[in-house]
């Protein structure tokens, strides 16, 4: 294929890492889905086999620690992809590749946000519920 | 990986502003447009219902969904009735239980879930310029199957025996129930289900694969964000009530006590894999027709919609969190509080998305300059209702709240008002805005003021009491009531409300379905709107698109002034039909650079004969008569053999073709260039969906019940177990070894694998079948679910050996060469899954005994 925009070939190297995939912008999300799940199963089993509940709960916090560093380090990146700081375009609103480039980091930014939210208030019943009741 | 050989696309890509101006000769224009309508006719006479295109399947869709939903509009009328006064025996509770219970089925299965897919059906492709949908016949068939399981489910009230447990079928009392009411709520929506599916199996490829060359995914239209979103949510909602409604029926017909506590059972398993449906559900409800919304909104603005990408983040978003809510709709089932936070959390906080989806619409509209169009009204109407309903939402996601709400008049109240504001006024909305471009006419605007005013006061009429009813507490479900607890006045508004919205409904409808020959044909693009499906021909073309543009801005019909143009002229990608086939552009997922062309299929009664048939294997069971059940599954089988075998991935006449502006697509694709393996691995992820529930089943018991497994009981025979183990590792190595010897054209090696992989898969199954036969299901949970689960495995292995078979064929009788290869790429992505599936089982049948 010949091509008249000038760049395009630099940016297909540069941003090959998303040709063929979508599911980047779905990596923080899921880590939430993922928190929550754990979250659950582990307080429904420690609940439904008596074990021993504080320490199921040093775990969990333990592991939504991790959960939000991730998030934030998926948020991090996508915030460079975004490179709003240099474009300053914050709508990426033309259908050029980088254009698409920098939409995905601003999207993929958003859902770790929303992610980081998400898995704070999922977390405050650990904090609030002293145990199985 | 060794390349097939076929050839790469060629020529000049994007094309040039000087090589899309230059003209086309009239007479060429006008034999290229013949030979277009002649390959898209739509058939005439009788042979109109074998029609596939997406606009034909998508508008009988659209209006037996409205039909239905019609009809379950009048059951809810009789419900009020019987409710306008206390003591009121105007039918019995047996009829009042009956008519509740499709109520609310009809509303869900038979409308809200159909009428998105009806909806994208028929707009879908418009949007993103593309001629069909990438499975016409799958589309079709779904329709068809929705038409005959509707029809079924629904007719069962005018003979007395629709179900009556309530639309959600808690056991016991839905396991328990004497007739055939939930056999026939089970099995006729396990088949309309699979009918969903196969829909959003169609919509997910269609918007990945289809889009016009250009249009990448950061200037797609916000509407197909939300079908993917949607599409994606029905893959991991839909599948888990199957899984259910498997487990649900075999205990209704052969006695196994998944549901049945006195036999190590438990309810509370249907009630999560129920609600892990349920709750989604709503959100798969409310998304595609706020999305109508993200359409009609920029219109009136006359702008851009405002933050793109949050919207994406808001659907996005909403799809995850949605699925973190569904233990909200049992509060009150005794789990530990630390559960119901966990859920309550998550229900506060999938706000956040839906509350910034909503802020963005209010936010174009403050920026714009409004017209207030009859779509605007009904849009207005919904913000209005919808917010309503999201506030007692926040109300209900708090347990203690919860607790005293649960099951009044409060609850229906809630969802009513989320279900019309986020669900019927937006796709009123739609209706209106999107008419002229289904019929290339308009709705009335005076008829439209009057059903929107009566709809919207007469709903608010209906529904804001019943909070007020539900907290003086009135349960919901009551067929009558005692006077003087103060709800008699109440319940009496809300039934003179109800008649208001059916009066409102009934101007509507009148307007939709009133003759409009005396009217004048409508100008291209009414609204003066932006998006790619206004670019509609005018007189109606049955093709899609004259040519398929190429498009670099979100609002191709405001930012390239040119297009429509040149789209009518044929300048653009494949403005001919050479060769007398229906052929529709694939792009690249991401940046939509053009990869093939794909050609699609064209009428055919087949779709229709699989439709029944597959409908006589659903509904046969419901009366318990088997034998006729399974010669109609096997002539099912055979019907869409037969499809498949004459119509798809058949290889191509010439390797590649020109499409236009110089650039030659290849004709054929295999493997993840394909749409066929993309349709393969999306229906494969919702299959895993529906398989990990019963897995999450297993582990649910053993979680639940102190006696899981009991004490000495039976365990799967562990020979066998390793035996079937080996049977499914060795046939999964032979299917690709098919596939890598078929490609490198050891033609005969290649065959023998595939015949060797069927036996060893047929004997893997055949041992896990023997493995669990010394087992009694009807004794306990634990060797039922053994059973279940070697059961799924069994059927899936079946249907595998008979794609094993149909490869076979293919490469004997010249279907599959080494050069086209599709059918084998897709069937080893089958064989891959299944394989897991089938290894995990083998581990739960052999290590869990010893683990557990």
């Amino acid at each position: 294929m010949t091509d008249d925009q000038p760049e395009r070939r630099e940016d297909e190297a540069e941003f090959s890492e998303e040709q063929s995939s979508l599911l980047k912008i779905t990596i923080a999300p899921t880590l939430w889905a993922g928190h929550f799940v754990i979250c659950y199963a582990l307080v429904a089993v420690t609940c439904a086999k008596g074990w021993d509940f504080p320490t199921v709960r040093a775990g969990l916090l333990a592991i939504s620690c991790l959960v939000v560093c991730g998030i934030g380090f998926v948020g991090w990146r996508a915030w460079r992809q975004w490179n709003v700081e240099e474009t300053g375009d914050f709508i990426n609103r033309r259908g050029r590749a980088e254009d698409r480039h920098h939409f995905l980091g601003h999207a993929a930014f958003l859902l770790s946000v929303i992610s980081v939210i998400g898995v704070g208030f999922v977390v405050l019943p650990l904090f609030f519920i002293g145990g199985c009741q | 990986m060794r390349k097939s050989g076929l050839p790469e696309p060629t020529g000049p890509y994007p094309p040039t502003e000087a090589m899309l101006a230059e003209p086309v000769p009239d007479d060429v224009q006008r034999a290229q447009e013949d030979r277009l309508r002649k390959v898209w006719e739509t058939p005439k006479g009788w042979r109109y219902w074998s029609a596939v295109n997406n606009s034909e399947v998508g508008k009988w869709y659209c209006l037996t969904a409205l039909a239905f939903m019609l009809l379950a509009g009048v059951m809810a009328l009789v419900i009020r009735l019987q409710l306008i006064v206390p003591e009121n025996d105007l039918i019995s509770a047996d009829r009042f239980n009956q008519l509740f219970t499709m109520h609310g089925s009809a509303m869900m299965f038979l409308f809200a879930v159909p009428m998105f897919e009806a909806i994208s059906i028929l707009l879908l492709p418009g949007m993103l310029g593309a001629r069909d949908m990438p499975f016409p016949r799958l589309s079709a068939f779904g329709y068809w199957c929705f038409l005959i399981g509707g029809v079924f489910v629904i007719g069962s009230i005018f003979f007395d025996v629709a179900p009556r447990a309530g639309w959600f079928m808690y056991p016991p009392l839905a396991t328990k129930d004497p007739g055939p009411g939930s056999d026939i709520w089970l099995l006729g929506l396990s088949f309309i289900e699979v009918a969903s599916i196969a829909a959003a199996v169609e919509l997910i490829v269609g918007t990945l694969k289809c889009r016009p060359p250009g249009m990448r995914v950061n200037i797609m239209p916000l509407y197909a964000w939300y079908v993917l979103v949607v599409g994606g949510m029905i893959l991991f909602a839909f599948p888990p009530l199957i899984a259910g409604d498997f487990l649900f029926e075999l205990e209704r017909s052969f006695n196994w006590p998944f549901f049945d506590p006195t036999r190590g059972g438990d309810p509370m398993l249907w009630q999560h894999l129920f609600w892990i449906f349920g709750h989604p559900e709503v959100y798969i409800i409310f998304l595609p027709s706020i999305a109508i919304a993200a359409m009609v909104i920029p219109t009136v603005a006359r702008r851009p919609i405002f933050g793109y990408s949050w919207i994406v983040l808001s659907a996005v978003g909403t799809g995850f969190l949605s699925f973190g809510l569904w233990v909200h709709h049992m509060f009150t089932t005794g789990l530990p509080s630390i559960s119901l936070g966990f859920f309550s959390a998550a229900s506060e906080a999938v706000v956040i998305p839906t509350g910034i989806q909503i802020f963005a619409f209010l936010a174009t509209l403050m920026v714009g300059r409004v017209k207030m169009t009859l779509p605007m009204l009904w849009i207005s109407g919904a913000l209005a209702i919808f917010t309503m309903g999201g506030l007692t939402g926040v109300m209900l996601a708090l347990a203690p709240f919860d607790f005293q709400a649960h099951d009044t008049y409060f609850i229906v109240a809630h969802l009513h008002y989320t279900l019309f504001g986020g669900m019927v006024f937006p796709v009123i909305a739609g209706v209106y805005y999107f008419f002229p471009f289904i019929q290339k006419k308009k709705l009335s605007d005076r008829l439209g003021k009057w059903a929107f005013w009566l709809t919207f006061t007469g709903f608010n009429l209906t529904f804001l009491p019943m909070h007020l009813t539900g907290l003086w507490g009135m349960p919901r479900r009551v067929y009558t009531y005692p006077t003087g607890l103060g709800w008699d006045g109440l319940n009496m508004i809300s039934t003179v409300g109800a008649f208001i919205v059916a009066a409102g409904f009934g101007v509507f409808v009148w307007d939709l379905i009133r003759p409009k020959k005396d009217q004048p044909q409508i100008e291209r693009n009414p609204w003066d709107a932006g998006t790619l499906e206004w670019s509609h021909d005018i007189p109606e073309e049955a093709w899609g698109v004259r040519s398929i543009p190429h498009v670099t801005t979100r609002y191709p019909l405001w930012d390239q002034p040119d297009m429509a143009a040149r789209m009518d002229a044929g300048r653009y990608y494949l403005p001919d039909a050479e060769e007398g086939k229906r052929e529709t552009l694939i792009t690249s997922v991401i940046d939509a650079t053009p990869v093939q062309v794909q050609r699609v299929t064209g009428p055919a009664w087949i779709t229709l004969a699989a439709a029944g048939f597959t409908g006589g294997a659903f509904i046969f069971p419901t009366f318990h008569m088997y034998p006729p059940a399974i010669v109609c599954g096997a002539f099912a089988v055979v019907c869409i053999l037969y499809w498949l075998w004459t119509s798809t991935a058949r290889p191509p006449e010439a390797d590649a073709k020109d499409v236009g502006l110089g650039l030659k697509l290849p004709t054929y694709a295999a493997g993840p260039s394909s749409v066929g393996w993309w349709a393969m691995w999306i229906t494969m992820l919702g299959d895993a969906t529906a398989f990990a529930s019963l897995v999450f089943g297993f582990f649910f018991y053993w979680t639940a019940q102190p006696d899981f497994p009991p004490e000495g009981a039976l365990h799967a025979v562990p020979g066998l177990v390793a035996l079937a183990a080996m049977g499914f590792a060795a046939g999964w190595g032979l299917t690709v070894c098919a596939r890598h010897l078929n490609r490198g054209g050891a033609v005969m090696a290649a065959r023998l694998c595939l015949g060797l992989s069927s036996l060893a898969v047929a004997g893997g199954a055949t041992a896990l079948i023997g493995s669990v036969t010394p087992l009694n299901p009807e004794a306990h949970v634990y060797p039922a679910t053994l059973w279940a689960l070697a059961i799924w495995i069994a059927v899936h292995v079946g249907a595998g050996v008979i794609m094993l078979l149909y490869c076979l064929a293919g490469s004997i009788f010249g279907k599959l060469t080494p050069r086209y290869d599709a059918d084998i790429w897709n069937v080893t992505l089958y064989w891959h899954f299944v394989t897991i599936s089938a290894l995990v089982v083998c581990a739960i049948l052999g290590l869990a005994p010893g683990a557990l």
